[in-house]
């Protein structure tokens, strides 16, 4: 037995060095490329702007390194809108946020994580790039799916996310109701129009993605509304043919914001950068990126430049008709709100 | 070494199961516990080894007092009922082990060990199954294990708990007769728990009854031929 | 109708065995192939390249760090509980029982938003923890704390039934013979539950590499930082990086499968310890 003991000793000493060996590989791959980072930021975002970022960061970093010398890391962490101001109040350590709609930087700022009047510290609202909601449709569009009216039909199958839980969906929701108005209907129309598309819900997935991956993938549904940049992703990825793209004649101005989290930056030092990182997106090179991966550029020479044409569409804001994001989100999406009462009643 | 349990009492809970029991056993003896089954026996001989505490009551060896020893420092050799012998040992070290565990200053060196273990094994006549595992050994090779494990450690005192209990008639008696030469032998103090009447009878100084956790009277054996004589004068008569 | 027919014709029980056949092939078989397949669609070049990426490799790290930390954590728990549970009586020692199986009952999103609430900033300790520069969730404490919760039962479950079957003879055998404490415990009881020991070891790593609920609550989702290995492929197959995915996917599979055989050869071995 003390061939037992010896062996129990043993092993435990390699498991000593394996655990040492792990968290020396572990602190040592912080940075990829072997040279230690000067600054590293985490940007917080929403789910379709995966592969925006990803250029956007490669295209910060090296410009950012050329003009000041610093390496900048830049971490990326993606998920539901509202989840990620949730993740961001309890306390991920995001240097900035990019989410999909004003209300969840709103709650950020409500917290005091971001100062207040957040939206006036960069132009157009601090929103670089926009995009609208289009209908992402099988091939052909067999049901002959045009406009928001349409997706209420009866037979019609449609695919979108909660808009308990993502930013996009809400979109989606306040698109349809507001398309409505837009054509003359009142709001008792509005709402029974909603209230039919809801019905007509076939999956509920909790973000944009998963929705996209729904209809994309498993093949389920007559139609996805989509983020325009997502639905021309999802088309590319899937090769033409397999879906299609209707742009409605009336859409949302989909105003995507993004803001420094001030209590973050100040804490860790990096409220330079990370403003530098904002600011990069309004310059000429951001605007061009975001075109090129099917965001609407705040500066429209910059589609052009990107080789995309964005077609025309009737927009309206949550400003406009819905007396801004609070106000739309008090009626309609918080618990007790208009859309708790179609979900009640089915 | 002789033993003495002094007015000792034992609850399980609000079960009495030692009743203020005293009981002697003196240097050499070989004294036989008589009673049925769950007469408190098992709760007694625990006691004395240290692996249960007595509510009230002493236990003491060679006139000191043992109660509050350790049953690691008590060097009392413990045959359990159902053997307790170490399944993932072999037999060799099974026996082996009370002489590994020594302090290190007390422990004798591999050579020893060895040669100590091959004795006992020859002792109890099994030194040719000392590779296999308790698993593989009759019930009586087990019950000769469990001997030669307690007996290794040289204990003053031997405890032995049914140790026959399990075994046939045929292999019980040649055990006992065994046990009995070996106590003289070897020179230990023992005391042999046991429900079965002749067998207390037939191996024993000197016979004590427990009866519902009460130690009744103490008698000697039928062929009291045996040395050294019983202490107690009390006659045992069978109920 | 007069000879008395067999029970279950042939054609019956072949058709009962294709069934069974096809069922396992379903669900097995064609799922696990399928991660392969996707795996090495464009080669094993492709598929090297994926998983060594530098994306791919921190999360592999991550994952065999939080492992390796999760997995002693509660070897040592289970085999203190079983121990405990297992060699003694005492009061609430069913409460304890019922406890150890708490992760089993709790779904991993609940396990996970438990330390959010716990150590988030929004919470006293973790506000406290905040203020020392200290981060738990959306960092890799968090992820070791929430796999240990989601790991905690499987050592203890396959130990504290064999101990208590096992009893305390062997341990009091030991301590008659003048053993202490630590030496009865390494040269008797854990000898004796060995093999189930690594058999909850192995469960236990199984599921510590592979937990994504509870991980994915606590993660961030920080790339090169806090996605473990599941969650790495849950990104990828978000971005349309299928290859990807499931390349990373397959090291999860070669881990099950791993996990798999050792636990058919762990249990014919466990099988012995019941006594
Ligand atoms: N650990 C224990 N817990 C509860 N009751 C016990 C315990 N040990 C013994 N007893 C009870 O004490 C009584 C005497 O038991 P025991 O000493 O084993 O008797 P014997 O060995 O004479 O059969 C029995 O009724 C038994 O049920
Ligand atoms: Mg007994």
């Amino acid at each position: 037995m003390t061939l037992h003991g010896r062996r129990l000793f043993r092993s435990a000493g390699a498991f000593a060095a394996v655990v040492a060996l792990l968290f020396s590989l572990h602190s040592s791959s912080g940075h990829a490329a072997g040279v230690p980072p000067d600054v590293e930021i985490l940007n917080a975002s929403y789910d379709p702007t995966r592969e925006l970022y990803r250029d956007v960061n490669a295209a910060f970093t090296k410009g950012y390194r050329e003009r000041t010398g610093t390496s900048v890391t830049i971490r990326m962490s993606h998920g539901g809108s509202g989840k990620q101001a949730r993740a961001v109040l309890d306390g991920l350590q995001a240097d900035v946020v990019t989410l999909a709609l004003a209300y969840d930087i709103d709650v950020l700022a409500d917290r005091g994580l971001v100062k207040p009047g957040w939206q006036t510290r960069l132009p157009h609202n601090s929103t670089p790039y926009t995009s609208t909601i289009v209908f992402l449709v099988r091939p052909g569009n067999p049901k002959k799916i045009l406009d928001w009216t349409d997706l209420a039909r009866p037979g019609i199958s449609v695919v979108t996310p909660n808009p308990k839980t993502s930013g996009g969906a809400r979109w989606n929701y306040l698109a349809a109701w507001g398309a409505a108005l837009k054509a003359g209907k009142k709001e008792a129309e509005a709402r029974e129009l909603v209230a039919g598309l809801f019905r007509n819900v076939a999956v509920l997935d909790t973000g944009a993605r998963g929705s996209t991956t729904t209809f994309v993938q498993r093949g389920l549904g007559d139609v996805l509304l989509a983020w325009e940049n997502e639905a021309h992703l999802a088309l590319a990825e899937t090769g033409k043919g397999r879906v299609e793209i209707v742009v409605p004649k009336t859409s949302i101005l989909a105003e995507p914001p993004v803001s420094i989290v001030d209590a973050v930056v100040d804490r860790r030092g990096t409220r330079a950068v990370a403003e530098a990182y904002l600011r990069f997106l309004y310059s000429p090179e951001g605007q061009q990126l975001a075109a090129k991966h099917h965001y609407r550029p705040r500066v429209p020479e910059a589609a052009a430049k990107a080789g995309r044409a964005f077609p025309a569409v009737a927009t309206f804001t949550v400003d406009d008709l819905f007396g801004g994001w609070r106000a739309a989100q008090k009626k309609h999406f918080d618990d007790g709100g208009i859309f708790d009462s179609f979900f009640v009643n089915r | 070494m002789s033993i003495e349990v002094r007015s000792v009492s034992k609850s399980f809970g609000s079960f009495l199961a030692l009743d203020d029991v005293s009981l002697q056993v003196g240097d050499g003896e070989f004294v036989a516990l008589l009673g049925p089954s769950g007469s408190g026996k098992t709760s007694l001989l625990r006691i004395i080894a240290g692996l249960e505490e007595p509510d009230r009551g002493t236990v003491h060896f060679h006139g000191e007092d043992a109660t509050r020893r350790d049953a690691r420092e008590r060097r009392v050799g413990f045959v359990f009922q159902h053997y307790a012998l170490f399944r993932r040992m072999s037999v060799f070290e099974n026996v082996a082990f009370g002489l590994r565990v020594k302090p290190r200053a007390e422990r004798p060196p591999e050579t020893d060990v060895k040669r100590r273990v091959t004795e006992l094994l020859k002792l109890v006549q099994l030194d040719w199954l000392g590779d296999r595992l308790p698993s593989e050994l009759s019930g009586g090779q087990r019950q000769r294990v469990a001997l030669a494990r307690a007996l290794a450690v040289e204990p003053k005192v031997l405890l032995l708990d049914e140790p026959f209990g399990s075994l046939d008639a045929r292999v019980r008696q040649e055990l006992r007769r065994w046990l009995r030469r070996l106590h003289d032998e070897i020179h230990l103090t023992s005391l042999f728990v046991t429900h079965d009447q002749e067998e207390a009878l037939e191996v024993a100084d000197r016979v004590v009854l427990l009866d519902r956790g009460r130690s009744s009277r103490t008698a000697p054996p039928r062929s009291s031929s045996r040395s050294p004589p019983p202490r107690s004068s009390s006659t045992f008569s069978a109920r | 109708m007069s000879a008395p027919r067999p029970r279950e014709p042939l054609a019956v029980r072949l058709l009962l065995i294709g069934l069974a056949f096809a069922a396992i092939a379903l669900f097995l078989v064609i799922p696990l192939a399928a991660v392969f397949v996707e795996a090495f669609r464009h080669g094993a070049g492709a598929w090297l390249a994926a998983v060594s990426e530098p994306d791919a490799r921190h999360a592999l790290k991550l994952t065999l760090l939080v492992a390796a930390i999760a997995v002693p954590v509660n070897a040592a728990f289970g085999l203190a509980a079983g121990w405990a549970l297992g060699k003694f009586r005492f009061p609430g020692r069913n409460l304890v029982l019922t406890l150890i199986d708490l992760p089993f009952a709790v779904s991993p999103i609940v396990a996970g938003l438990v330390f959010v609430l716990a150590f988030g900033r929004s919470s006293l300790l973790g506000g406290w923890l905040a203020g020392h520069g200290i981060e738990v969730v959306f960092a890799v404490p968090g992820i070791v704390l929430a796999t240990v919760f989601v790991t905690f039962p499987f050592v203890a479950r396959e130990l504290v039934p064999l101990m208590q079957s096992q009893g305390t003879d062997e341990e009091e055998a030991a301590r008659v013979l003048g053993a202490g404490f630590f030496t009865t415990f390494l040269r008797v009881t854990l000898p004796n539950v060995k093999w189930a020991l690594l058999y909850g070891i192995v469960l236990c790593t199984a599921r510590a590499v592979g937990e994504f609920g509870a991980v994915s609550v606590v993660s961030g989702h920080i790339r090169g930082a806090t996605n473990t290995l599941p969650l790495h492929v849950e990104a990828l197959y978000n971005e349309y990086a299928f290859q990807g995915a499931f390349a990373a996917a397959s090291l999860l599979t070669l881990v099950a499968l791993a996990a798999m055989l050792a636990k058919a050869f762990l249990s014919r071995h466990a099988g012995e310890e019941a006594p």
